[in-house]
């Protein structure tokens, strides 16, 4: 962009008062920028951008800001008691990090989750999805500066937390996916309860796109910014909505597709404009299409039957190794878990959909205007905890 | 563990009654000591009128508490000062008021929209003592001022701030004959009141020395400036079909019918570019809280903070004024208020006191209604788009000032031009008011 | 002229939820209802019973000591610790009883679901602040008392929108 740029500027010298041609450095034009972690604008996360004018050059990005070690804390704890903490980096999204460690953990030690299991973990892994998209859209509504946009989502998850807390048992640290199954059984009346939210949802998100999607405020600043072509996207190898936003659909539901993920019937939800408008978007189609799911799991579910594989307090597998992923909020959560025999793990590694699409960020913010900024940022769906682990 | 209601004091009759003369004990002697010699260092020196034929010496202005007729003369007299203009009715006590309410009404206003409630706990009644407790607040915190920053002005830019708003206040006027100064171009100055405030932005984040205020500052004079050009463009369809550029004759102007109906283009591109000289959402780039802090507030606190506030919704309250008197007829409205308060004819004179009978001027009390109402709806109006629309980019904030308004305005120019060659208005014209 | 159209749905929109109620919950004045008693375990079948889980509380004619929930804390939240107790009961032989320190509690309720004598139950109770840390330790005749909680609000759903209240 600026190499056939000149990099000289007439300055007047005042000495012998004739025009002298000075060298200006690449370095003296550019303006450093910490968007740190002390910003209302960044989370928990530092990243660094060099500013020529309006126009972005440089991004460093810098996470580790709250790295607290939680791989290695699996190693000293046995499967169960793993759970608490491993829900911990994204909090708000605990049923589908917990998903993924306990289809990983049953893989390696051979435990099989009854069917009726199977469904409610389906059924809590997508009310979760609920309540983390909704989040993140409330985060992406006040950073657009609208906060008739921040107000509405948050109030709208007290719907899903409602019911997960009915559920499981508390609002947010859920601690309900256990290796071998779900730690208690649907209450009575939760169907109904679910169906009832679920079609008071579904008028919302119409009042949402009323708002926010279709304002043409938000559109402007949206549409056609932080390109994101669909070669681009594979190479970098982001995943979740980001990708789906490229014109590629793929969804670990449909493409693994895990428990009971078989046996319902839904679309991949993706957009072909590959802009901040279409990673903006795209979750919301998937809410709707999660809802959809909800009803299908709501009635085909067993009506009666064991929610968990009857265990010993410290299950042990056969040394070996197991590597399963899920679709969560932000893309695609994987475990990889070695055992050597013990009750203890001997090396969890856990795969995380934010780290992946952090590499999305400055690649996209390069030759941005910083105004454009918080709009690209924030589209990727970084969760800056999960990130760092 | 106390929570919040659980120390309840019982109520005990002789408390109360101990109580009660307390408070008539400390208010005699705070009257007897420092109030009466006050009022009698005034009187001296305060210039008098006239009642019943009598000069008001300090002892008459005394008897007027057991004999209330006089009382109100004086009250008459009053309100016809300048000080009594200047600060309390059509000035800055009326704006501050309006300023005020507009403050909290907002805060609910946005709550409800949000499907929230607003400030609750502050007063009995869903919060309604809420600006008193955030005033207190802001007077208690200590004003902490940047190393390296330009003291002289950091100090003195909220106070001219404040001032200028006020400023443009002084030339609205509220009913005919009640306004600050009566000038023959006082659209004009308003205008020239106005372009004060890029200055002061950017003198202020400036002299705060730092980054993010620098960045805001910057954003601020581009917006004002940007939309000053429609603003005043707005406004010139209004002074070609008045012929005037006085406001109590365009407000005057507007009793058959208002500006309008006749100027829809006009009336929306004034209003457009009074939200971007307000810094409201969705213009409120120069404070736009995820990219660069505060804006150019971002070094204030404390009553710095409270000043600035204050004055930027007293121009909230000046610019709709301005709007309500530019193109919504001024004080026109249907006469509501009766003649007299109470039963007509020649009463005794305690009916005549209560009722007010000296100082109530039905045609006033009027106009004075209806502005404020009118007023009052254009500030709702103005405060919707902050719940409806997020902030706007700098690059699209430009090109819409500086193309779109100002085509605009030009196409509504021609459409006054036309009414006033066409002969609807202007001198000799069908819809001129004489 | 859509993004005209854009600008009046969004107006729409806007003014339609001046009419729609509030969702608040005006807390403390009122309280969420919950469904059920508070999280149990059945060691039999060994599932647990769907509940909220808030405060524990812990049987003292059903405790044996066997100390089982310590242990399954310790890898969690260590925040249970075994304490001797005045009390002597026939099953109890150590006379040892957990003492939680609801400071260090993460409210996860696996010792629930590690006690195989139907002792350790949660409750609905989730008012626990105190002024100082020694008063979060709760022994075991604090964890005896049966919470006083009664919350009444749900969340209604009609047709002017969903509401608390």
């Amino acid at each position: 962009m600026s190499t056939e740029f000149s990099n000289e500027t007439l300055k007047k010298d005042s000495s012998n008062s004739g025009l002298q041609i000075v060298k200006e450095s690449e370095e003296d034009r550019l303006m450093t920028l910490s968007v740190g972690p002390q910003h209302p604008g960044s989370g928990h996360f530092r990243f660094t951008v060099k500013v020529d004018g309006d126009y972005i050059v440089h991004c460093d990005p810098d996470p580790g800001y709250v790295h607290r070690g939680e791989e290695k804390m699996c190693e000293y704890r046995n499967f169960i008691q793993n759970i608490p903490h491993l829900e911990r980096p994204v909090i708000h999204d605990s049923n589908n990090i917990t998903y993924s460690y306990s289809l990983a953990v049953e893989e390696l030690t051979n435990i099989q989750v009854p069917r009726r299991g199977q469904f409610i973990r389906a059924i809590a892994s997508e009310l979760n999805r609920q309540v983390y998209t909704l989040y993140w859209l409330a985060i992406y509504g006040i950073f657009l500066g609208h906060s008739t946009m921040f107000m509405w989502p948050t109030g709208d998850r007290e719907l899903f937390i409602d019911l997960l807390e009915m559920l499981t048992g508390a609002r947010v640290t859920h601690a309900f996916n256990i290796p071998g199954g779900v730690r208690n059984d649907m209450p009575v009346g939760f169907s109904e309860k679910c169906l009832r939210n679920i079609s008071y949802f579904e008028k919302r998100l119409v009042e949402y796109e009323n708002i926010f999607y279709n304002n043409p405020l938000m559109r402007q600043r949206t549409e056609g910014v932080g390109l994101l072509t669909k070669e681009d996207a594979i190479k970098l190898g982001v995943t979740g909505s980001v990708l789906r936003a490229s014109n590629t659909p793929y969804d670990i539901r449909k493409a693994e597709p895990y428990d009971v993920y078989n046996e319902i019937d839904f679309k991949v939800q993706y957009m072909k404009s590959s802009d901040c408008f279409a990673r903006a978007y795209v979750p919301l189609l998937d809410m709707r299409e999660s809802c959809y799911i909800m009803r299908q799991l709501l009635d085909k579910i067993p009506q009666s039957g064991e929610v968990r594989a009857k265990l010993q307090p410290n299950p042990k597998g056969p040394a070996g190794e197991a590597y399963r992923r899920v679709e969560s909020g932000r893309g695609a959560l994987g475990y990889y878990i070695i055992s050597d025999g013990t009750p203890k793990p001997y090396r969890v590694k856990i795969s995380v959909g934010s780290f992946r699409n952090m590499l999305a960020l400055p690649h996209l913010l390069v030759g941005a205007k910083l105004a454009d900024m918080p709009s690209i940022y924030w589209a990727l769906n970084y969760w800056p905890v999960e990130a760092d682990r | 563990m106390a929570s919040r209601g659980s120390r309840i004091v019982e109520f005990r009759f002789g408390n109360f009654v101990a109580s009660l003369i307390w408070l008539i004990l400390i208010v005699l002697i705070i009257v007897s000591l420092a109030a009466l010699p006050l009022i009698f260092i005034v009187l001296f020196y305060a210039p008098l009128p006239p009642i019943n034929g009598q000069v008001l010496t300090p002892y008459l202005f005394l008897s007027m508490m057991v004999d209330p007729t006089r009382t109100l003369p004086v009250l008459k007299f009053i309100m016809h000062t300048e000080l009594f203009r200047v600060a309390v009715f059509p000035g800055f006590s009326f704006a501050a008021i309006f300023a005020a309410v507009t403050i909290f009404v907002e805060r609910k206003f946005l709550a409800k929209m949000q499907l929230r409630v607003g400030p609750l706990y502050a007063g009995k009644i869903e919060g309604i003592l809420q600006l008193i407790a955030d005033g207190l607040k802001l007077i208690s915190k200590e004003i902490i001022i940047p190393s390296g920053a330009d003291k002289p002005i950091f100090w003195a830019a909220p106070i001219a701030f404040v001032a200028a708003s006020a400023a443009v206040i002084s030339l609205i006027p509220v009913a005919p004959g009640w306004v600050v100064s009566n000038t023959d171009v006082g659209l004009l100055a308003a205008f020239a009141i106005l372009g004060f405030f890029p200055l002061i932005a950017l003198l202020f984040s400036w002299a705060s020395n730092s980054k993010y205020p620098f960045i805001g500052g910057l954003r601020a004079l581009h917006q004002m400036i940007a939309f000053e050009i429609p603003f005043i463009l707005s406004a010139l369809s209004v002074v070609i079909l008045s012929g005037s550029l006085n406001l109590t004759h365009i407000a005057a102007a507007q009793s058959p019918y208002w500006y309008i109906f006749f100027l829809p283009i006009s009336a929306f591109v004034f209003f457009i570019s009074s939200l971007a000289e307000l810094e409201r959402i969705p213009f409120d780039l120069p404070e736009a809280e995820s990219e660069i802090v505060a804006g150019w507030l971002t070094e204030t606190s404390g009553m710095i903070y409270g000043l600035l506030q204050l004055g930027t919704y007293i121009k909230l309250y000046a610019l709709a004024a301005l709007f309500v008197t530019l193109f919504l007829g001024g004080w026109a409205g249907p006469q509501i208020f009766p003649q007299v308060l109470g039963p007509p004819g020649p009463q005794s004179p305690l009916i005549q006191l209560l009722t007010l009978r000296p100082i109530y001027n039905p045609i006033i009390v009027n106009d004075v209604f209806w502005f404020s109402i009118k007023t009052f709806g254009i500030i709702m109006l103005m405060l919707l788009p902050r719940g409806i629309n997020p902030r706007i980019r700098i690059d699209i904030l430009l090109h819409t000032g500086w193309y779109k308004l100002i085509v605009l305005s030009f196409i509504n120019m021609f459409i006054a031009l036309a009414l006033v060659y066409g002969g609807v208005f202007g001198p000799g014209g069908v819809l001129t008011p004489h | 002229m859509t993004s005209a159209g854009g600008f009046i749905k969004a107006i729409e929109s806007g003014s339609k939820h001046l009419v729609i109620k509030r969702f608040t919950l005006r807390y403390p004045e009122k309280k969420l209802k919950f469904v059920g008693d508070g999280y149990q375990f059945d060691p039999k079948r060994g599932v647990g019973i769907a509940g909220y889980r808030g405060r524990h509380i812990l049987f003292h004619d059903k405790c044996t000591g066997c100390q089982l929930c310590a242990i399954a804390c310790e890898g969690i939240a260590e925040a249970i610790g075994m304490v001797k107790v005045d009390e002597k009961w026939k099953h109890n032989k150590k006379s040892i009883m957990p003492q939680i320190d609801f400071g260090k509690c993460v409210f996860c309720g696996l010792c629930v679901d590690a006690c195989p004598f139907y002792a350790l139950y949660m409750t609905d109770d989730y008012e626990l602040s105190a002024f100082t840390k020694e008063h979060l330790i709760y022994t075991p005749a604090q964890l005896a008392v049966k919470p006083k909680y009664d919350g009444s609000v749900e969340l209604k759903i009609d047709d002017r929108g969903a509401t608390h209240g």
